[in-house]
């Protein structure tokens, strides 16, 4: 038995036998051309039969899967069609070259170009490029590409590298798992895989040699491992991991489309975390209720440049609309911190969790923090918009923000924008509660805010004095400590005494352990990931008010971590 | 012939999908169309070319049509590059 490692590209659990499948060495020798025009038309045929064949499994695809993964492949019908691959290879045949040996040059030049590219999403389509190659030398030898439509039961496909067209065209019924020893998880490839939900590891050195075809393996793609020749214990271990994870499934499926209820019928809602309109898709597949946190600093973070209002109106406006009028909580750019954009030159600070991040940075960058707004502003005519303000300290701030609002959607009506003073009169304003100074302020801050955001991981990081990432201090990042309970419990009293909602995101809001007291507390929404959302759903209906106020009662009168956490564990259900 | 410069707008720069729909719409005219930035030339028609670029969100992109519809041609390559895709 051993283990190898790799980058978990889909999640999931995969036990099977290998395959592996190499591309097969389809380009011969070059070949003297007898009759070029006969050549020429010999290649022009092999492209139209790709071409056709691509476009078949793409509508194939579109109808199991989605149009932004179908696009996918018919971008490779675009590339072979180009003037300068399928032009160019027609010019090399004219030189004298064979069809073959044509089209491998001209694709190994762009995947070549491609892989020169200080872009990673560019590099990551020279796989693309020789996937279409492939294609193409297939229809040339006369084969069908690789045969994966015919893959054997509780198939492990293991490969060099993975591309689209495997991934598009295997047999999902018999393919438990993918391996490659090339690949990231933004390829392609990965993307699909995902869309698929086929457990993926990609660049695992040495995949194919170590997982010879017919050896058995366990792929755990949630910790990016592969084991090879598993002994009967790991298997074991891995199938009751398999069993669990299918079984909780089976069991959670039966909450999607309910509304979201205490034992005692009382009405909350669960929310997804994103951070854009693909995981806004997710969300919707995972029955979301809405979005209550949509972290905007992506956005900026995935752009060489600051994004323009109209990008990012773009950007909140498609997350908008893929909600479908559920409530969208957006929050203003977070940065600063552990978050820093290279192409706006922050400061180095000695200090930068305690420095010039979330909304402070705003204040202080008005060109900045007014785009965002305008687009914030614009975008929120399309639904049932919320914003809300990441790392506030002091009521000004709140002040502040809403008085750059009301001014920016002056400016914007003034510039023509319809009906933008009645969007702004309704957009609720709301504060994230994740400083010892908001909470500590809370009811003042209510009677400012529209609703609270309680972002519990930096509230219980700033509340410990205790930075997750650093290993001497982590045992007391804990949202089970007393003191972020009674911080909690306060911020939710608050937010109930002055009529607003109270949100909470953060990972305590899933934990199963915890939210029966967020129940007692009287936190209205959970936002929570994508995966977690069912489960939540299901935690929330096993507990009736009455007995959550109970346990929180008791929890409440506990001073130890270590008490809390026993008395949440013993009660759990 | 005429030229124009305009700002690439698409957030993630022209990756496969705009590249793709810009080439497309180009070669619906006959002008020849001509993209510059950082001082190199790529023909507006190519998806392949295009993306040997990588020109990323915010690159100043100089379009050249030349032909018998340049002024139509160099209107939608302009347009289309300006649009938040």
């Amino acid at each position: 038995m051993s283990i190898l490692t790799g980058t978990h590209a889909s999640d999931g659990i995969g036990i099977g036998t290998t395959v592996v499948a190499n591309t097969p060495e389809l380009h011969r020798e070059p070949t003297p051309v007898a009759d070029i025009e006969a050549e020429k038309a010999r290649l022009t045929a092999a492209i139209e039969a790709y071409t056709a064949a691509v476009l078949a499994q793409a509508e194939q695809l579109e109808c199991s899967v989605g149009q932004a993964e179908a696009d996918i492949l018919r971008g490779h019908v675009l590339m072979i069609r180009d003037p300068y691959m399928h032009g160019d290879m027609l010019a090399l045949i004219e030189s004298g070259m064979c069809a073959e040996e044509a089209t491998s040059r001209i694709c190994e030049q762009f995947a070549a170009t491609f892989e020169a590219s200080d872009n990673d999403v560019i590099q990551a389509r020279a796989t693309d490029v020789r996937d279409v190659c492939a294609g193409v030398l297939a229809k040339l030898a006369g084969v069908d590409a690789l045969g994966f439509s015919e893959l054997p039961p509780d198939c492990v496909l293991v490969t060099h590298e993975l591309t689209p067209s495997m991934v598009a065209g295997l047999n999902r019924e018999n393919v438990v798992a993918l391996v490659a020893e090339t690949g990231s998880a933004t390829s392609h490839a990965a993307i699909l895989a995902r869309a698929l939900d086929i457990p993926t590891v990609l660049a695992v050195a040495e995949a194919c040699a170590a997982l010879p075809s017919g050896t058995l393996a366990v792929v755990n793609a949630l910790e990016g491992t592969v084991t090879v020749d598993p002994d009967d214990a790991t298997l074991a271990a891995a199938r009751s991991q398999l069993d669990a994870l299918r079984s909780e499934q089976e069991h959670l499926a039966h909450y999607a489309g309910l509304p979201t209820v205490t034992g005692d019928g009382a009405r909350l809602l669960v929310t997804a975390n994103i951070h854009n309109v693909a995981e806004a898709r997710r969300a919707c597949e995972c029955d979301a209720e809405g979005v209550g946190l949509l972290r905007t600093e992506f956005l900026f973070m995935d752009a060489r440049a600051l994004p323009t209002e109209d990008q990012q109106y773009e950007a909140y406006t498609q997350v908008v609309k893929q909600m479908e009028g559920g409530p969208v909580t957006i929050r203003t750019l977070d940065i600063g911190g552990d978050k820093c954009l290279t192409y706006l030159d922050m400061a180095q600070e000695a200090n930068p969790l305690l420095g010039l991040r979330g909304i402070r940075y705003c204040l202080q960058h008005e060109d900045v923090f007014r785009t965002q707004l305008r687009a914030l502003l614009r975008a929120a005519a399309y639904g049932d918009v919320r914003i809300t303000i990441p790392l506030v300290t002091c009521v000004d701030e709140i002040r502040e923000v809403k008085s750059r609002l009301a001014r920016y959607a002056e400016e914007l009506e003034r510039e023509g924008v319809a009906g933008i003073a009645d969007v702004a009169a309704n957009l609720q304003v709301g504060v994230m509660v994740e400083t010892p100074a908001a909470a500590l302020m809370a009811s003042a801050l209510a009677d400012e805010a529209d609703f609270f955001s309680i972002g519990t991981n930096d509230l219980t990081g700033y509340i410990m004095a205790s930075d997750r990432a650093n290993a001497s201090v982590r045992s007391l990042y804990s949202a089970h400590n007393p003191a972020v309970l009674r911080a909690i419990h306060d911020v939710a009293a608050a937010g109930q005494n002055a009529g607003i909602a109270v949100e909470m995101c953060g990972e305590a809001a899933a934990d199963p352990l915890l939210i029966p007291v967020w129940i007692a507390f009287g936190i209205d929404e959970f936002s929570v990931n994508s995966a977690s959302i069912l489960r939540t759903r299901k935690e929330i209906q096993a507990w009736t008010r009455s007995e959550a106020a109970e346990l929180a009662d008791a929890v409440m009168r506990l001073t130890t971590e270590r008490e809390v956490r026993e008395a949440l564990v013993a009660a759990r259900k | 012939m005429v030229t124009q410069a305009a700002t690439l707008n698409h957030p993630h720069g022209f990756h496969m999908r705009p590249a793709g729909l810009f080439a497309t719409k180009m070669a619906s005219f006959e002008s020849s169309v001509t993209l510059s930035a950082h001082g190199t030339n790529v023909d507006g028609k190519s998806l392949m070319q295009i993306m040997s670029c990588g020109f990323t969100c915010g690159t100043e992109i100089t379009v050249t049509c030349e032909g018998t519809d340049e002024a139509d041609a160099l209107a939608a390559a302009v347009q289309t590059i300006e649009a938040a895709a």
